[in-house]
């Protein structure tokens, strides 16, 4: 097994969840309605916990702790793509993002369990169900305000034109695609994509949506090897502000 | 002058200590409507109504429902939703007297839709599924339900719906239930902080 190639899918798979985790986190207490704020905070805790799954099977190959990990880098040693390090903004971005996100993340579970690294294969088995409510809580989101009143759709639609090049980034080739393949770990990223976008099309259509144009597609592309956005930064520092006054702190 | 929290993300939004007078205070009514909550735990157990969620439809209360009642438990079997408003209830009764008793209607053997019959039998608990009749209407489904659902314990109050008002989860889709065991970062329950709480409380004592 090639073990470097195997790193690098894992560290951007959890970088993701533990990033976008914490950002959907930031929803709880302000969200739109009670029921929705828990819901929101409930798959952000899982979003967190799933990263922790992959940082452990890190571990096991080798690399430090999960916290150290989660806690110690700085944003260039972070590999997830860049929109999930976008500040929340209001709602209607926040729904968009979930909705871009969680159904790559869904394709790229079911993908996985079929993965021949068994450790990634069993894990992403666990947590497809889990993804699988995320999805579903995003497409009827999507499917309500989509075709709602004239504010939500030209709220959801302006956060989709914005958001689209971003989520295009969650793509962002690994240099190791063709060994993925070829050791039957992962099927790479361009299959993802052709199927994410399938999917996105496939509820967009059901909406007053319009589905942006693809050209923009280099903008997001960076932050699997490091290349960040200025807010992933302060996001890291806010979040390891206990870790690095006391990472011994318990409770 | 701007809110002063300890939050950051109060901070971040720079919210001028006048603002939240602004607006105006929301009518009485101006809220979702509600939907009550059924779930069954497991195949064979029985379904249970576990609470009701503010939404705007049926697919939005059953996203809201999901999480706020079944994300503690082990494994969900079944959830159904069912708009409150969607629900006859009967009288309720006390000190041991079945509500049954004073329905003294009998059934009219026209059968022209399937209802739902829920039993509470102790105030205060939640209602519990009872089984399906055919009947005409909602007073005759109670009918039918006091013969062919004859109780030993006094049945307080009875829900009846129509089948067809309920939102029922695809079997398909039970995986959704079907989650990781490991709670860490996730659940409030594994952060064990009783040996601290009663180290404190300890040393508060002896101060």
């Amino acid at each position: 097994m090639n073990t470097e190639a195997i790193k690098d899918l894992l560290y951007k798979i959890a970088d993701d969840q533990l990033i976008l985790g914490h950002k959907n986190s930031e929803w709880t207490g302000f969200g739109p309605l009670l029921e929705e704020d828990i819901a929101f905070s409930s798959m952000a805790q899982d979003k967190v916990g799933q990263s922790w799954q992959f940082y452990k099977i890190l571990n096991e190959l080798g690399e430090t702790d999960p916290d150290t990990l989660a806690f110690m880098r700085n944003a260039e040693q972070f590999h997830n793509c860049q929109l999930v390090e976008l500040p929340n903004g209001e709602y209607d971005f926040s729904l968009i993002r979930h909705f871009l996100f969680d159904t790559a993340e869904l394709i790229r579970f079911s993908m996985l369990s079929e993965s021949s690294f068994e450790p990634i294969a069993l894990l992403s088995k666990k947590i497809k169900g889990e993804v699988k409510y995320h999805t579903m809580h995003a497409n009827i989101w999507i499917k309500q305000l989509g075709s709602a009143t004239s504010e939500s759709i030209s709220r959801l639609q302006a956060s989709l034109d914005y958001a689209i090049p971003f989520a295009l980034g969650i793509f962002e080739p690994s240099k190791f695609e063709e060994e993925l393949k070829q050791e039957g770990i992962f099927e790479g990223e361009a299959v993802l994509k052709a199927t994410w976008l399938g999917q996105i099309e496939g509820i967009i259509d059901q909406t007053a949506l319009k589905m942006p144009s693809l050209d923009q597609s280099h903008l997001g592309l960076g932050g699997r090897y490091g290349t960040h956005t200025d807010h992933l930064q302060p996001l890291l520092d806010e979040m390891s502000e206990v870790f690095k006054v006391d990472p011994t702190a318990d409770w | 002058m701007s809110l002063k929290s300890l939050d950051p993300r109060v901070g971040r939004l720079h919210i001028s200590e006048q603002e939240g007078n602004l607006e105006t205070p929301k009518g009485v009514l101006d809220q979702f409507e509600t939907y009550e909550a059924f779930v069954q735990v497991k195949e064979g157990k029985s379904l249970d109504h576990v609470g009701p969620v503010h939404a705007p439809n049926e697919e939005m209360a059953f996203l809201f429902a999901k999480e706020q009642f079944t994300r503690r438990g082990s494994f969900c079997n079944a959830l159904c939703i069912v708009k409150t408003e969607n629900i006859l209830m009967s009288e309720y009764s006390d000190n041991k007297i079945s509500v049954y008793d004073a329905v003294v209607t009998n059934p009219t053997g026209i059968i022209t839709e399937e209802f739902e019959i829920f039993h509470l039998f102790k105030r205060g608990k939640q209602h519990r599924y009872i089984g399906t009749v055919n009947a005409l209407n909602f007073d005759d489904a109670l009918a039918n339900s006091k013969v062919f659902y004859p109780s030993e314990k006094p049945v307080y109050n009875v829900w009846v719906v129509n089948s067809k008002d309920i939102l029922t989860s695809d079997d398909d889709d039970r995986d959704i239930w079907d989650t990781l065991k490991e709670k860490q970062y996730r659940e409030a329950i594994d952060y064990k902080g009783q040996d601290l709480i009663k180290a404190y409380k300890e040393k508060i004592a002896q101060d």
